[in-house]
């Protein structure tokens, strides 16, 4: 009796609802850090007040420890362009890569080398994060895994991938998923040819390494990528390049994943360590972006129409006999261009995209001696780059430049609005940097926000 | 406070990709029921709410008779992609149960509001009435007031934050993100969902899946295949471009413990009495102790790095995977790690044998910067005790709490418990059976003795072997490494099979100032003593690449070419290293001849060291 009376007054609801869908929509275009980020959070689409850089402690400078440094990169403010806050978490710990829980609320920065996550509130004063809790039982709790990496936001949770684990250092590892309130839930182990876990090996690879973690909900699918274990990424790199049995154990597979079951489908061959995993953002768009550290190419992960995931080395980057070695990628989120780093050279290169099997480069400068992180504004006009990819993979001596840069980006040219040297400032080695605002917490905000807030599906 | 999903002032056409999933059929196949599991999230938390009959119960007395799913809401919300959809995923569920009455019997749906101000017990009544059927149980709740709403929120860490206007009036509308939480019988979180993930049918599933829970437990199987107790892949022709896999998994890295003392007591054939200081008796307690020490990764300044982190058992107790070692924060050691197997013989500690007993040994990796780095003995003592994990295991073993001096012995006896023998070989050579080798191998062991002259530093005697004569010799592989100029270019591995030659310059801005090491001659400072380095025993050989003190050979034949061109010339240069021109055939048999070296216990020895306990 009541099915069709519900299915009215649904309708009703929903028609109710339509002047507010429209405004949810953001208008093109739309470029993405914020699209580095999990695409089920709330986003800041206007001006980032702050940047919050995740910075290893160098022996012989400042403190020597690991910190959250606190940039104000709201031009209007009168501290534009300055630390405002530092926050020394105590040892080194190879300080890597952080990311929000899906309420933004706090902030997770994963160490490598000590296997501790540092929990920070970012809310409750945005410019003056504070450091709430630390997991310390990483490795005993997820069975074995070292290395905490990418913190990745799911509902209510955050899926952790690791690097390596506690048994031999080496790249055999898993993503570890906890809740928001720091509890351990689940380890999901990467499939090796002695437990594929169901997953197809439809190359020649299953080596069971790790590195970062991306989703596409709405193709129920999950990718990893692989890096290499402990004993590499803590190695200095000149050594370990030297050295041609550390050279042997560096991954060279995709996994995808159903991300609902969190079970590993398939497993692809793509050699040479794949690093950062970037999705397209537009829903017809199934397919991700990966670069290969060693190999110096792109990678398209892409839903062929027969509805396979497949995998397909589609440009090189830079000239690969010179190991130019690509780190961090950025994809803006008109699916458009595709920023890839280049570590050696310290060259940021601009990838046309919009055919995604032929990517072109349109456009490359040098930002320093070394750059590893990228990361960009909701509207694409603004690219924050960082310099330190590992405390033993950086150059030495004066080529060790430490910095965080805030360059504007018109569509042509790349214009360096402040620079801040983290060497002359005590703090360290700059790694990964993310976004905060006072208009994520509006009840907070010491004046009218001036970010407008929205959200993707995907 | 709440991460917002409120409207931005921008407009745009709508389109019906802007739709969340749950409208839309689902995109994809979900995932078969009870194909996965669902992994306890946390606890469902308590808390009083008021029923649409104004009844105040607590949260759990909806709980435990059925699964639930709860989601929160306020009546008023607006946002498509919010509330709404919550409630329109759960009519959805509410319409399929209706034609799987068993299954409506076993789930609950409820609604709760988190405006109370608004949301009275009337409010909600009037909003259920378009959606509760009798054939479905679908409650519609909310709070007394805010103060008793609050803690459920925080509990479920729901985000809700009130949207004020310019003048500072509550506009009425809410900011906050979507969640609705899978809860099962035992009252705890199994499933969150919010926008980009709530679909009636994955929901639905979700909940069959943990109905079936108790069907679906899969025993682990783990294999007894010695090829477990070996690294974790098998690396050998990754230099090929048909390289394969056949990666071990974690998981299948599972022991068994093994009698220790006993291995200490009955000697595995071919090696002699086992020497033990008579102020350090072994017992199985010290050794247990010793085991537990030597795994734990709490015994070095920042928790990462245990004895067994660089003396990896399955890698023959050494490591496979580095030519030289690399300690604490990865600080580079300039040598490689040494086996431990049989390494209660040796009479010489470190490749430049400066130290002379095992008690004493273990203390120099402990203290050392660039190994485990603790900064004093006391530092180490003090830790031990602080350890509940330890607490009278000492006093059982050494009748006194932890020092220097028992940690040292209990390490040892832990090392000494580690003897392999019994090898192939030593049947052959001991037992006297004639087919426990093949004839490459006896061959092997004629080149060894004769034509190669290895056994002239790598010593069998009468009744044992143990192939060191526990002396130090220049081979001229430290020489070369000191001496020889850097060459212009290097190849570097970047994927199996694909090698690029970079270089040397380019390398030299991203690596630090490379160590020297002279050997001996760093103990004694005699110039004769320039790059020697200790003969090490070859039981287990084939186990433990790569080779020499700098882990420069990758392989036993590339060791075998390096003696046959007799070393690398130079003034101190051993006089037993000299051209040996060997034919290929010999130089196969050489290596058949060191694998049959290979103790037949080290599975058992290795699965000891899976079940051993890692302190982390």
């Amino acid at each position: 009796m009541n099915t069709k009376k519900s299915i009215n007054s649904w309708q009703t609801l929903l028609k109710a609802c339509a002047f507010t869908v429209s405004s949810l929509l953001i208008s093109a275009p739309i470029q993405a850090d914020e699209t580095c980020q999990s695409p089920y959070m709330a986003k800041i689409v206007g001006q980032e007040d702050f940047v919050y850089v995740w910075t290893l402690g160098m022996e012989g400078l400042g403190d020597e420890q690991d910190k959250l440094v606190t940039v104000d990169v709201n031009p209007k403010s009168k501290n534009y362009g300055k630390v405002i806050n530092s926050l020394s978490v105590g040892g080194r710990n190879e300080a890597h890569h952080s990311g929000f829980t899906d309420d933004r609320k706090y902030l997770w920065a994963g160490g490598l080398d000590t296997n501790k996550i540092f929990i920070f509130d970012v809310h409750t004063d945005p410019a003056k994060p504070k450091l709430t809790k630390v997991i310390k039982d990483f490795v005993s709790k997820s069975g074995g895994v070292v290395g905490p990496h990418t913190t990745y936001a799911l509902p209510g949770r955050m899926m952790i991938t690791g690097l390596s684990n506690n048994k031999d250092h080496g790249g055999r590892t898993a993503m570890v998923e906890y809740s928001n309130k720091g509890e351990h839930i689940v380890t999901h182990w990467t499939p090796t040819d002695g437990d594929l876990r169901g997953a197809v090996k439809t190359g020649s690879y299953a080596d069971g390494y790790g590195y970062d973690v991306r989703v596409l909900p709405r193709r129920n699918a999950m990718f990893s990528s692989s890096f290499t274990g402990w004993s590499n990424y803590m190695m200095d790199f000149g050594k370990m390049l030297g050295d041609g049995e550390a050279m042997k154990r560096f991954g060279n597979t995709v996994v995808q994943w159903d991300l609902h079951a969190r079970q590993p489908k398939k497993i692809f061959d793509v050699p040479g360590a794949p690093l950062e995993i970037r999705c397209a953002w537009n829903p017809n768009h199934n397919y991700c972006f990966t670069t290969t550290a060693l190999t110096s190419k792109i990678w398209l992960i892409y839903e062929d129409d027969k509805g396979q995931w497949q995998s397909k080395a589609v440009a090189d980057i830079g000239d690969p006999s010179k190991i130019p070695l690509p780190v961090d990628i950025s994809i803006q989120s008109d699916d458009q261009m595709l920023w890839v780093n280049t570590f050696m050279d310290g060259k940021t290169r601009g990838f046309d995209i919009s055919d995604p099997f032929n990517p072109k480069q349109v456009f490359e400068q040098k930002i320093g001696k070394q750059v590893n992180m990228v990361s960009s504004s909701w509207d694409g006009k603004r690219l924050y780059y960082s310099s330190s990819l590992l405390s033993n993979w950086d150059k030495k001596g004066a080529d060790n430049e430490q910095y965080l840069k805030l360059f504007s980006w018109d569509g042509k040219k790349l214009t360096e609005k402040f620079s801040i040297d983290f060497i002359k400032e005590k703090l360290g080695r700059a790694h990964q940097m993310r976004f905060g605002a006072y208009s994520l917490y509006a009840s907070k905000s010491p004046e009218k926000p001036v970010g407008l807030l929205a959200k993707l599906n995907p | 406070m709440a991460g917002m999903f409120s409207a931005a002032n921008l407009s745009a056409e709508p389109a019906q990709s802007n739709l969340a999933p749950g409208y839309s059929p689902l995109t994809f196949n979900a995932p078969t029921v009870a194909s996965y599991s669902l992994p306890i999230i946390d606890k469902a938390a308590d808390g009083e709410v008021l029923t649409t009959a104004k009844q105040l119960v607590h949260l759990h007395e909806l709980m435990g008779d059925k699964i639930v799913l709860l989601s929160f809401i306020y009546s008023t919300c607006s946002d498509v992609n919010g509330c709404p959809l919550a409630t329109m995923v759960f009519h959805k569920i509410k319409r399929h149960l209706q034609n799987e009455p068993e299954l409506a019997g076993k789930l609950r749906l409820l609604t709760l509001s988190f405006n109370p101000e608004h949301d009275t017990p009337e409010a909600m009544r009037e909003y259920a009435q378009s959606f509760i059927s009798d054939k479905v149980d679908w409650q519609f709740l909310t709070t007394q007031s805010e103060q008793k709403l609050q803690p459920i929120l925080d509990q479920y860490q729901q985000s809700i934050q009130k949207v004020y206007d310019e003048k500072g009036e509550f506009t009425g509308t809410f900011s906050h993100i979507l969640r609705v939480y899978l809860i099962d019988t035992d009252k705890q979180v199994r499933n969150i969902y919010s926008v980009s993930f709530l679909h009636a049918d994955t929901l639905i599933n979700d909940v069959k899946t943990l109905l079936s829970e108790a069907h679906t437990q899969k025993p682990t199987v783990v294999s007894a295949d010695n090829a477990l107790f070996q690294a974790g892949d098998n690396k050998q022709n990754y230099a090929q471009l048909g390289y394969q896999t056949q990666s071990i998994a974690l998981n299948q890295r599972q022991g068994k413990a093994a009698d220790l003392y006993a291995n200490t007591q009955q000697l595995p054939l071919g090696l002699p009495p086992l020497p033990v200081p008579q102020n350090n008796l072994i017992t199985a307690d010290k050794i247990a102790l010793g085991r537990k020490l030597f795994y734990d990764r709490r015994l070095s300044l920042n928790n990462t790095f245990s004895c067994a982190m660089c003396h990896i058992p399955e890698q023959g107790f050494s490591s496979n995977e580095m030519a030289t070692a690399v300690g604490i924060e990865g600080r580079s050691v300039r040598r490689n790690s040494p086996t431990i197997y049989n390494i209660a013989y040796a009479t010489m500690l470190f490749h430049d044998g400066r130290e002379n007993s095992l008690e004493q040994q273990v203390w120099a990796p402990l203290l050392a910067h660039n190994e485990m780095a603790n900064p004093s003995i006391g530092y180490v003592v003090d830790k031990i005790k602080s350890l509940a994990d330890y607490e009278g295991l000492f006093e059982k073993s050494f009748a006194k709490e932890p020092d220097m001096l028992n940690i040292g012995q209990a390490i040892a006896s832990y090392e000494r418990s580690l003897n392999s023998a019994n090898s192939a070989f030593d049947q052959w050579f001991f037992a006297n059976k004639s087919d426990a080798v093949s004839d490459a191998v006896k061959q092997g062991y004629q080149v060894f003795t004769g034509k190669a002259g290895c056994s002239h530093c790598h010593t069998l005697d009468k009744g044992f072997a143990l192939f060191t004569d526990n002396q130090l010799h220049n081979t001229g592989i430290g020489y070369r490494e000191s001496m020889h100029k850097e060459p212009e270019k290097q190849t570097v591995q970047v994927a199996p099979g694909v090698f690029i030659e970079v270089d040397s310059q380019d390398l030299s801005v991203i690596s630090e100032t490379k160590a020297n090491d002279l050997g001996r001659y760093e103990i004694t400072q005699d110039p004769q003593d320039r790059w020697k380095y200790k003969t090490p025993s070859l039981r287990n050989i084939a186990l433990t690449a790569p080779y020499m003190h700098n882990g420069s050979l990758s392989s036993l034949e590339e060791v075998i070419r390096f003696y046959n061109q007799g070393g690398v010339g130079n003034e101190t240069l051993d006089p037993l290293i000299k051209p040996l021109n060997l034919t290929e055939t010999e130089m196969g048999e050489l290596v058949a001849f060191l694998h049959a070296l290979t103790g037949s216990n080290v599975s058992e020895l290795v699965a000891d060291a899976y079940a051993a306990p890692v302190g982390n």
